[in-house]
């Protein structure tokens, strides 16, 4: 009997250790027995977006003490995963009323490709480009080694740690043990992944990003202002979560409310070829006779430039 | 004659890279270590002669241990640097007190004088061949005839008149070493032996009331070898297990560089830079725990990586966005002054992109409405964009006080794609013009 109870015991350790390296709730059993780490493990910091069905499919919000993954399909679309991971870092500032500085490790080739983050841009998103701090390591190793000393100190309210493609040399090892750091200092750690594709990793969530074209800017009077290019759209996938399939959501961000909106499906206007022409455009006529064809064969085009 | 011997071509970087080396290696016994000539050394031992036993054994033990490692070596401690160089060069050396120096450089020849070749001949021509001669003599003509430098050089060897040595590095504001017994080679023994050595130097900085931001760590190998190592700290440091630490990283990135060989014999440890050390106190909120632990890694990574891995963004008086900020080293920067607003001033109010490109890349931009309006579609990097939208132009015009001034002016456009992207482009110079204007690329929106 006693020897049973001991087993038991072991094994609610063992369900408890997996658990929290899981960063999952506890089954109801072992947290109604072990109730201290049951607040823990629910306890663990979210990060709500305010949108019912989102948050629903992140159980609550993104977790504010692990590793979560940004990734974006090509180069072209940096700015737009630059942007998300930002509208993150200030949902987190506003919601949280985090104070203190920000870390990103910056990667050589994408800031060879894309640039480099700039203040004047990083601004707008509600961070103060005092508080940024930017590390540019020479290789993917020193790269780690700056993430893992970053988490260890705690002394940055969030890390974002930018990379390329998918390196051999961080692979599953290495974002398990990112995780578990994140995990030891409650902070963190947002992995920008650009022009990479799906990869098993240790990532509580993980999220493509995709650039959508902007809603018009709203005037003071509800109406918008036509042909402008208003606050940034992004096409929101989830590819990891505790959601089976995976979701995709349009959100928007308000650069002034500092808040995520879902989009409206964007008018026609958006997807207009040229650009923004004031005048009406005529009505197709309906019961009189087409336009006379064009005489002739196409002999050249016309200039293009 | 000689029919064995090899004969070489004199290398004279390498043998003052020598002599350079043996200057550093004699910084075991003063900081004050100058160069004289090409084969010569001053040793300012003003202070330092109990260290070693006193002047006579001090003598000693350098020129032993010089003739241990391969060199032929004489030396002479005196008063003036002007009479040991004489000394050793041209009489018998040793420690000549005081009351001697008249007698011991009445009977050197007047080579010893470090004066030029042509007074030199023309004293002998005339038959004073001595010091002796010289000095017996009324100072008056001497002047007259042979300049100033001699008398100068005389009084200098004399102690009549100051003359001071150039040391070869600037002297450290604090220092503490250990001599060892046995040589220590390994790296937690170095490390170990550091944070000794700086607990030994926290009373005198906390005695200043200082901090030391800059420090050095010397060691000298049992073969001769001297390695330096600095570090540096964003903010000043007393803690002598943060000291260390400083090193730990610093050792970790040089570890394959740094050869022990035989180990190590000497350690040294310089403040070579100090700051006033604020004491804080520590509040209830833990606030200041954060502030440590953040200088803490920036001193961390600064020493791993160097101080420009890690830094900060500094808004410039600018309206050129390249111009506009800039990037400083955090170590530097930490305790930087809050921006008084002067830059304010040049914040811009409209759209700035999320990322910059280092150098605006051009692009081929087609059917561009004239004069001032967007293209209609542009080519980056061999990917045709479709502009769907556009917003602007913001003209900014150059800098003529540092551009050339004939710089042309910048249109600057946000163009957003077909499939939602958003870049920043612009235009330089205006059509019309000739060359006509060409098209840029500068950054990206989110």
């Amino acid at each position: 009997m006693a020897n049973e109870a001991a087993a038991r015991e072991t094994l609610f350790a063992l369900r408890e250790q997996i658990a929290r390296l899981e960063g999952k709730n506890l089954p109801a059993m072992a947290a109604a027995k072990m109730e201290d780490f049951a607040v823990r493990a629910n306890g663990g910091e979210r990060l709500p977006f305010n949108i019912p069905s989102l948050d629903a499919a992140l159980n609550g919000g993104l977790l504010l003490d692990s590793l979560t993954e940004i990734r974006s399909g090509s180069f072209y679309d940096a700015g737009a995963a630059s942007g998300f991971i930002l509208s993150l870092v200030g949902l987190m500032k506003a919601r949280k009323s985090a104070k203190g500085p920000m870390l990103w490790i910056a990667d050589a080739f994408t800031a060879c490709e894309t640039g480099v983050p700039y203040a004047g841009g990083v601004k707008p998103f509600g961070i103060d480009p005092q508080a940024i701090f930017h590390a540019s390591p020479r290789r993917l190793e020193d790269a780690l080694w700056l993430a893992e000393a970053a988490l260890e100190s705690k002394a940055f309210i969030a890390t974002i740690f930018e990379i390329h493609g998918n390196p051999k040399s961080f692979g599953l090892i290495e974002s398990r043990r990112l995780n578990l750091r994140a995990k030891a200092a409650g902070r963190p750690l947002l992995l920008l992944r650009h022009a990479g594709s799906e990869e098993a990793s240790s990532a509580s969530f993980r999220m493509s990003v995709e650039p959508a074209p902007a809603l018009e800017r709203r005037l003071a009077d509800g109406s918008v202002l036509g042909g402008s290019i208003g606050h940034p759209v992004f096409n929101i996938t989830l590819e990891k979560s505790k959601n089976p399939a995976p979701l995709s959501f349009r959100l928007e961000w308000n650069l002034h409310d500092r808040q995520f909106h879902l989009a409206r499906d964007p008018n026609k206007s958006a997807l207009r070829k040229w650009p923004a022409h004031s005048g009406t455009s005529l009505s197709v006529s309906a019961d009189r006779q087409d336009r006379p064809k064009a005489l002739g064969s196409v002999m050249a085009f016309e200039k293009a430039s | 004659m000689y029919p064995d011997i090899d004969v070489f071509d004199e290398d004279v970087r390498a043998d003052f890279a020598l002599l350079e080396a043996i200057a550093d290696w004699c910084d075991r016994y003063t900081p004050l270590v100058a160069l004289d000539g090409r084969d010569g050394l001053f040793l300012d031992i003003t202070g330092c002669t109990h260290l070693f036993g006193g002047e006579d054994v001090m003598l000693r033990d350098v020129l032993a241990r010089l003739r241990q490692m391969g060199f032929d070596v004489r030396g002479s401690i005196s008063n003036t640097p002007g009479l040991s160089s004489a000394a050793s060069r041209f009489g018998r050396g040793g420690v000549i007190a005081r009351e001697d120096m008249v007698s011991a450089l009445s009977a050197l020849p007047v080579h010893a004088l470090r004066i030029d070749e042509a007074t030199i001949a023309s004293l002998c021509k005339l038959g004073l061949k001595r010091v002796a001669n010289l000095m017996s003599m009324p100072r008056a003509p001497l002047a007259r005839r042979f300049g100033a430098q001699l008398l100068l050089r005389l009084d200098q060897a004399l102690g009549a008149n100051e003359e001071a040595i150039s040391p070869r590095r600037p002297v450290a504001s604090l220092s503490a070493e250990r001599q060892l017994g046995e040589p220590i080679q390994t790296q937690e023994d170095i490390l170990g032996l550091t944070t000794e050595i700086a607990s030994s130097l926290k009373q005198s900085l906390e005695r200043r009331g200082v901090g030391g931001r800059g420090f050095e760590l010397v060691l000298f190998r049992v073969d001769g070898r001297v390695v330096r190592i600095s570090a540096g700290a964003s903010r000043p440091l007393r803690d002598p297990k943060r000291i260390s630490g400083l090193f730990s990283e610093r050792l970790d990135a040089i570890h394959d560089d740094l050869d022990a060989g035989f180990g190590f014999e000497l350690l040294r440890l310089n403040v070579v830079q100090h700051d006033v050390f604020d004491a804080l106190q520590r509040d209830f909120a833990g606030e200041e725990g954060r502030e440590t632990s953040l200088s803490d890694f920036i001193d961390r990574v600064s020493a791993r990586f160097g101080a420009h891995c890690l830094q900060v963004y500094e808004q410039r008086q600018s309206h050129i966005p390249e111009r506009a900020e800039i990037l400083l080293p955090a170590i530097a920067a930490l305790e930087r002054r809050p921006d008084t607003g002067t830059s304010l001033q040049f914040l811009p109010r409209t759209d700035r992109p999320l990322r910059l490109l280092r150098n605006p890349e051009p692009v081929e931009a087609f059917a561009a409405l004239v004069p001032d309006g967007p293209p209609q579609q542009f080519r980056w990097r061999h990917v045709m964009h479709i502009v769907t939208r556009a917003e602007g132009p913001e003209r900014i015009a150059p800098e003529w006080w540092l551009d050339d001034e004939k710089a042309k002016e910048r249109d600057y456009f946000r163009l957003e794609s077909e499939l939602g992207r958003l870049f920043w482009v612009f235009r330089l110079g205006r059509y019309g013009d000739d060359p006509p204007p060409s098209w840029c690329i500068h950054g990206v929106f989110a």
